[in-house]
């Protein structure tokens, strides 16, 4: 329990102030290549294009009303339908809509789409990590567990 | 000096003795359970994401959320309605751009992402510094907001308020660290939406279960006439609404409290699943903010504007009051004991929750990393951790003490949200996306943002020349909310800072932290600690597969 826990093997590559402590460096895994699989590449491009167009759309969407609300209040307070609603007020509660509505949109493509995609990066970069020798499919615990096994001794 | 008022509410005390009661027993089990680390400040990354998505919702709605909004919107109208609106959307900015690859990336702070490639001893220095300006002008102004609400609805002291808002704390943190935390958190939630749900359902009974009638009969007890269903009676000029939108937005990404709950999930997909709850949760209060604010105008009319205090602060509870039969009923005095003791909930849920996450910045980040460099051992990381919490806390009320009811809480929380969303937020997105980007960059766009946030907030109208003066400090410059000038000034720093210098080693790991960040492969593993004992069973098969093997 009082060794360091900043000690962690495996870190010849890299110089040690960038190290944080007990953040375990993966050396094992060649991260460059990883990040050139196809595997990879995929994932991100597939989540970029989800994720940069609905980041626009939704501050823009979340701007215009912001903009609207400052710069142009009496257009706001027009009446919508109804008396006493207010074009402003419906345009707030688009904005509820709006966050629900992209929020279970993003959940449902990660499940489907980016979560398998993930999965299958990871293990590509695990096997590549087997294969030349670097890991050997044996890898240091997380130094966190470490510690909490001995802890709860 | 006496302490207690003459007119203490004794039946809301006796409701804020069983809240208070029920989370320290909950604070007991926590306290036999954590023992690391890991249990220490991510909860043994053991909740799943509906537990911490509730503990997300009580870690933000705090009582600016609850009192605030409805006094805002009780005072001026449509404006106060669109805090309502920033405060929720914020959660996208959150769920697309840092919830995920906080958890995937991270271990128990905002800086271990931040220094992830960087130097870490500057790195992390400039992380705890934004942690600590975040969680110190949060933390301030809710415990004056403390202070000031439970004297005025239950009759205890100022001074005793702030002390015993910071002891209890203390006490959740100290013994039962973010297992305790998280579960005050998520009692707090439950609590919150129970008591506005029931509280907007009486409302709606008063004006005839028609919501538009809200807004009629708010606007026939409203002086303003029409213009208090339109924006502009609270933020007057447009270009400052912009800005407070803008700070709104992305400060909530950078509030260090909500991102560290990133970490006490098992694995990416759980932190996702903790924001649809937390955004379900979170939106579903914000609508019913309506009903709070406009059913206050609607039911207690102009003529309570003196009676609901600056702000608007006491407007929620007097409208419960009102709804439940009108002061000195059973009924009236029931409600109004019962959101007095909701709010007292609520404040102590988000003041532990800035607590342990500026003791993640002192002990883990500044003690561990910087002055130990590593070589000390996990025990001590946490008892440092102890003593920061207990340190932090005490500062707390010594400032909200000696600052009194006087400390100008809106402008410390937008102080807050600003440096969040100016020098925590640019970094934080940087080091996780732009190759190039650097400790130099870091650094300077850290400096950047927080003094240029500071500075800005002090030369406003807000503080200078003093309170409701007109104009600031400079003839050209008088913007309250400084987040349309101080977020490009922290993207700018951090760009400026990249290119002075050459970072080879922070370029060189970028792979790691990109391909760990997006598919979580090398994340830290949780331990299964739960409140209730089984620990180690919950790992499940998929979250095993993403990240390393065991032997």
């Amino acid at each position: 329990m009082t060794q360091p826990h900043g000690t962690v093997p495996g870190r010849a590559d890299v110089s040690s102030d960038h190290l944080a402590v007990g953040s375990e460096h993966h050396p094992e895994i060649d991260w460059e290549a990883a990040e050139r699989s196809p595997e990879f590449r995929e994932l991100v491009t597939r989540k970029k294009s989800f994720v940069v167009p609905a980041t626009i759309f939704f501050l823009g969407w979340y701007f215009g009303f912001i903009i609207l609300a400052g710069y142009a209040p009496d257009f706001m307070g027009e009446e919508f339908l109804v008396d006493g609603l207010t074009i402003g007020y419906v345009l707030a509660l688009t904005q509820f809509i709006m966050t629900w509505g992209l929020a279970a949109w993003y959940l449902r493509r990660s499940d489907r789409v980016f979560d398998p995609l993930a999965k299958r990066a990871a293990q590509r970069a695990l096997e590549a990590g087997r294969a030349d020798g670097r890991g050997g499919g044996r890898f240091e615990r997380a130094p966190a567990d470490r510690d909490e096994e001995v802890t709860r001794r | 000096m006496t302490f207690i008022a003459a007119d203490v509410n004794e039946l809301a005390l006796s409701i804020f003795g069983v809240v208070v009661a029920v989370t320290l027993v909950v604070t007991y089990f926590a306290s036999k359970r954590v023992a690391s680390a890991t249990d220490f400040w991510a909860a043994g990354r053991g909740l799943t994401g509906v537990q911490n998505g509730f503990a997300i919702a009580g870690d933000y709605m705090s009582a600016a959320s609850f009192l605030g909004i409805a006094g805002l919107i009780f005072l001026f109208g449509f404006d106060g309605f669109l805090y309502s609106v920033g405060f929720l959307v914020a959660f996208l900015t959150v769920l697309f751009l840092l919830g995920e690859r906080m958890r995937n990336s991270g271990k128990y702070t905002i800086a271990d992402v931040l220094s992830f490639r960087m130097k870490q001893r500057p790195a992390r220095s400039a992380a705890a510094l934004g942690t600590l300006s975040v969680a110190g002008f949060y933390l301030i102004a809710q415990m004056v907001g403390a202070g000031v609400l439970i004297q005025a609805l239950v009759g205890i002291d100022f001074t005793l308020s702030v002390i015993l808002t910071g002891a209890f704390m203390i006490i959740y943190i100290v013994a039962g660290g973010m297992l305790a935390t998280s579960w005050v958190q998520i009692i707090k939630a439950v609590l919150l939406m129970t008591a506005t749900i029931v509280l907007s359902l009486f409302v709606l009974a008063e004006v005839g279960w028609n919501p538009i009638d809200l807004f009629t009969q708010a606007r026939a007890e409203s002086p303003e006439g029409d213009a208090y269903l339109k924006p502009g009676l609270f933020l007057a000029s447009p270009i400052d609404t912009v800005s407070l939108g803008l700070a709104l937005v992305l400060g909530t990404a950078g509030l260090p409290h909500i991102l560290m709950r990133f970490f006490t999930v098992p694995d990416a997909k759980a932190a996702r699943s903790s924001v649809m709850w937390a955004v379900v949760l979170i939106g579903a209060f914000y609508v019913m903010t309506t009903a709070l604010g406009f059913g206050a105008r609607a039911i207690l009319g102009s003529g309570a504007e003196e009676a609901v205090g600056t702000g608007g602060n006491l407007a929620a509870p007097l409208l419960a009051e009102e709804v439940g039969g009108g002061a000195g009923t059973v009924g009236g005095d029931l409600f109004l004991a019962i959101i007095a003791a909701v709010a007292f909930a609520t404040i102590l849920a988000v003041v532990a929750g800035l607590v342990i996450s500026a003791s993640g910045a002192v002990a883990h980040d500044i003690w561990s990393n910087v002055v130990r460099r590593g070589r000390d051992s996990e025990k001590e990381e946490v008892w440092v951790a102890k003593i920061a919490a207990v340190s932090i806390g005490a500062i707390a009320i010594a400032i909200a003490v000696i600052g009194g009811e006087g400390l100008n809480v809106s402008f410390m929380v937008g102080l807050a949200f600003a440096v969040a969303a100016s020098a925590i937020f640019p970094a934080l997105l940087l080091a996780l996306t732009w190759r190039r980007f650097n400790t130099s960059g870091a650094i300077t766009g850290v400096l950047v943002g927080v003094i240029s946030s500071i500075a800005l907030v002090i030369i406003s109208p807000t503080v200078w020349p003093g309170p409701d003066s007109e104009g600031g400090a400079l003839g050209f410059y008088d913007l309250a909310n400084p987040g349309i000038v101080s977020i490009p000034l922290g993207f700018i720093g951090c760009w400026l800072g990249t290119m002075f210098a050459r970072e080879p080693a922070a370029e060189a790991r970028f792979p790691e932290l990109y391909v760990r960040s997006e598919t979580g492969l090398g994340a830290e593993l949780g331990t299964g600690l739960t409140l209730t004992g089984r620990r180690a069973a919950g790992r499940s098969a998929a979250a095993a597969t993403t990240t390393l093997p065991h032997p």
